[in-house]
């Protein structure tokens, strides 16, 4: 026997809650290979253990600690000094082998586990807004309509809270809402969607205007006050029934609440009312409904081309709007919408090259009477608060804020035109 | 086993560790949490655990936890997979009529009031069970779905009768997870009953209602109000009362909070040895004012950092007579991935330093409180443990995982 190659330690049979002192040591070699221990006061072996069934356990760092496979699940022998530490993993050469195989197994498991979780990730983000497309598709046009309504009726709560929420002209045979809805409805035909356009003028100073899931759509007069032109604001119009045709609104609850589920799982937070899953969730949202609003300005220029009236009123209006609102620009990167200059260019480029033969939307006396339905002043020099066309109500499909398409997309959309 | 060791014994805990290795586990944890979406947390809370069953010492020998991560990864994806249906029926009811959809969040509030007892106790038996003391497991026997439903039925009381029953449920909680504790095959017992915090919580109680109700009540009868610019408003003695009030609750609740736990911790027994534990209301205190500390020094380096940032960038514009706007951040933010990566990068750090900091300082400090001022009398009794039957059959803690839940 070499000089001295035993290792003291504390020793636990995991059977009875006690722990001695051994003094371990290593019998025959090779696969066969027995590590004694022994009891130091009664000098009694109480255990052999095949050296090749030792596995490492978690201590602290300056302790060894180890059981055996076979044995009690408890039982451990237990190394605290350093001399002894060493000569025991001298003698041991198995553990030290075997903790660093662990170490990389956890490695190669995290690694698998987060490329799969990746593979997750990519796939949520290509697929949901091709998905939410499909799925959509399932929902019954009643049910949508239904849900359309729900939104209005908490809307018009919360509207009413901040100083009412008043109808700017409550007759429906009036001369506005009659030019206003057969001019949507005219919009939606042909297009195949189950939805009836029904399009609400409300008092409020918000400049807003936004559709709802199921063919409602709301304009605010703090917009209306902004629109000059009645072409401008038969830019807005088919560009809500933009939303309307392509179910954008029940698209975006549906990749909402996919998208929640998915920043819970990352986070671990699956309640998902942390901040950061609520940050991350309008991080994720805002790449789609950027394609759903550039599709819906497509959508307002082929009405516009349909209907022969100028499309490009649409973008004059945006600008006017966030001229005066220089807040909605900062928080771009967080707002659903295009930046309004990407949005001029690519409505550009979308509109046919002859506009000879184009006439407005709306007569002169239908486009007084909307102008006036509010009774709101003529002139639009009305200031707008800042944030104001952030929305300030829960509505699926919220407009007219800036932020946008790339370059190629942008290219894109031009050689579509000219086809 | 010996019986003429039996005589009464005290075991010391000791919890030797130092903050700076702990530190590292958490900084190390949530670095590791962005190359791996966040999945890291699993090996993280596992580090934790580690760290500190392992430098807990009872009577010369340290604890072991022995679960792993894997475990916690599981039974979260099966926790994921139970909240689903949940997921989908609030998903549902964001769709219907809104009287409906208030009812509705109103009953899964309820629901997830209820989840969070199934939680509590369910990580309480993974951690148990995965505790290792001389070889010996712990382990939680009794029904997490019983604890949930007298926890809920305890806090519908809790509400109606404005926190009066509160002594009554803490000791009768207290009591359910103690008496379902196990080591090895001995079962642990409680001797506390709602009269062992009674004196200093009634007492707070009080002393705070009769305050409230002094000054109240000297408002209606005297109305003591002076003027101040355009409105009436109440006299100092109201204020005074409000300012006693404050005092009275942010320095009464260390010390009802040490008296709390030196008094429950110190009714647990098991079999013949007892456990004692005197935790002082100044030492709580000390651990906060360190705590808010920390949080103040770091509030003050990441505002500052913050705004060397802004200054920054608003500076070149001012330099060329511009007037600086929010939208000149925006477009640095927009300006370029890099840019935008590194604002998520920081907000990101503020999130983890806040968590890190209430982990390396509360965390730390409540368990080396706890642990330092525990004594073990009759410990030698506890040599005649033997092993329970084997239980690994939990996955992982599974909805507390996914609650978000789990501290150490």
């Amino acid at each position: 026997m070499a000089a001295s190659p035993d290792f003291l330690a504390r020793y636990a049979d995991g059977e009875v809650a006690e722990m001695r002192d051994v003094i371990c040591h290593l019998e025959g070699a090779g696969p066969t290979a027995l590590l004694t221990i022994t009891d130091m006061a009664s000098r009694k072996a109480v255990a052999n253990w095949p050296l090749d069934a030792v596995f490492p356990a978690h201590g602290r760092r300056n302790e060894l600690r180890f059981g055996a496979s076979g044995r009690s699940s408890g039982a451990r022998v237990v190394v605290a000094d350093r001399g002894e530490i060493l000569r025991a993993r001298d003698l041991l050469p198995g553990l030290t082998a075997r903790q660093k195989r662990e170490r990389f197994n956890q490695g190669k498991f995290i690694g698998l586990s987060t490329a799969a979780l990746g593979a997750v990730v990519l796939g949520y983000l290509y697929g949901v807004p091709l998905l939410a497309g499909e799925i959509v598709n399932f929902v019954p046009p009643t049910m949508e309509k239904q849900l359309g309504d729900t939104v209005a009726a908490q809307m018009q709560k919360a509207l009413s809270q901040n100083g009412g929420f008043q109808v700017c002209d409550p007759d429906p045979n009036s001369v506005a809402n009659l030019a206003i809805n057969r001019f949507a409805n005219a919009a939606l035909k042909g297009t195949g969607t189950p939805f009836a356009a029904d399009v609400t003028v409300i008092r409020t100073s918000i400049p807003n205007a936004f559709a709802l899931p199921g063919g409602k759509a709301f304009y605010f007069s703090g917009l209306l006050d902004h629109t000059q032109t009645a072409d401008e604001f038969a830019g807005v119009l088919a560009h809500e029934m933009g939303h309307v045709v392509h179910r954008d609104g029940m698209q975006q609850l549906i990749s909402t609440a996919s998208t929640g589920l998915l920043i819970g799982f990352i986070l671990g937070d699956m309640t998902g009312l942390s901040v950061a899953g609520t940050l991350g969730t309008t991080l994720v949202d805002t790449r789609f409904s950027r394609d759903a609003e550039r599709n819906a300005d497509r959508f307002a220029v082929e009405t516009a081309t349909k209907l022969k009236f100028q499309p490009i009123g649409l973008a004059n209006l945006l600008e006017r709007v966030a001229a005066d609102d220089k807040f909605s620009e900062a928080m771009a990167f967080l707002s659903t919408h295009p930046l309004t200059i990407e949005r001029r260019a690519a409505l550009e480029a979308l509109r046919p090259s002859d506009d000879t033969a184009l006439q407005p939307a709306f007569t002169d006396s239908e486009w007084q009477a909307i102008k006036s339905m509010c009774g709101s002043p003529a002139g639009s020099s009305k200031s707008v608060a800042p944030g104001t066309t952030i929305d300030a109500v829960p509505a699926p499909s919220p407009d007219l804020n800036p932020s946008g398409p790339s370059d190629n997309e942008r290219q894109r959309d031009k050689s579509a035109a000219r086809s | 086993m010996a019986q003429g060791s039996m005589a009464s014994r005290d075991g010391l805990v000791r919890f030797a560790a130092d903050r700076g290795e702990l530190l590292g586990i958490v900084v190390r944890g949530y670095l590791g949490m962005l190359p791996t979406l966040g999945l890291y947390r699993f090996w993280m809370v596992t580090g934790k655990r580690r760290f500190y069953w392992s430098h807990t010492e009872i009577d010369g020998d340290a604890l072991e936890y022995t679960g792993n991560a894997r475990q916690l990864l599981i039974g979260f994806l099966l926790a994921v997979v139970l909240f689903l249906p949940v997921y989908g029926l609030f998903f549902f009811l964001s769709t219907q009529a809104p009287e409906f959809v208030l009812a509705g969040y109103g009953v899964l509030g309820v629901i997830l009031w209820f989840l969070i007892g199934y939680a509590i106790y369910r990580t309480r038996d993974f951690k148990l069970s995965r505790t290792l003391w001389r070889g010996i497991r712990f382990d939680q026997k009794g029904s997490a779905m019983g604890y949930a439903l007298r926890r809920f039925g305890w806090s519908v009381l809790m509400v109606l009768t404005a926190g009066l029953i509160y002594p009554f449920m803490a000791g009768n909680l207290w009591s359910y997870r103690y008496r379902n504790t196990w080591f090895g095959d001995r079962q642990f017992g409680f001797t506390g009953s709602w009269k062992t915090i009674a004196g200093p919580y009634y007492a707070i109680y009080g002393a705070a209602t009769a305050i409230s109700m002094a000054a109240g009540a000297d408002l209606i009868v005297r109305k003591d109000y002076v003027m101040v610019k355009d409105s009436l408003i109440p006299n100092w003695p109201i204020w005074l009362a409000g300012t006693a009030l404050f005092f009275l609750i942010y320095f009464g609740v260390y010390f009802y909070r040490a008296r709390e736990i030196s008094r429950m911790f110190s009714s647990i027994v098991i079999g013949d040895c007892a456990v004692t534990v005197v935790v002082r209301g100044r030492d709580m205190f000390a651990q906060f004012m360190l705590y808010s500390a920390a949080l103040s020094g770091a509030m003050t380096t990441f505002i500052t950092l913050f705004g060397i940032i802004i200054a920054g960038i608003l500076a070149p514009i001012l330099a060329k007579g511009g007037t600086p706007h929010t939208a000149d951040l925006a477009r640095v933010v927009q300006g370029s991935v890099l840019n935008f990566i590194v604002l998520l990068l920081g907000y990101l750090a503020l999130l983890a330093t806040f968590a890190i900091l209430a982990e390396v300082v509360l965390g730390f400090g409540y368990w080396k409180l706890v642990a330092r001022n525990a004594t073990i009398t009759g410990i030698d009794s506890l040599k005649s443990v033997r092993a329970g039957p084997e239980d690994q059959s939990l996955v992982g803690e599974g909805i507390a995982s996914a609650l978000n839940l789990g501290a150490y």
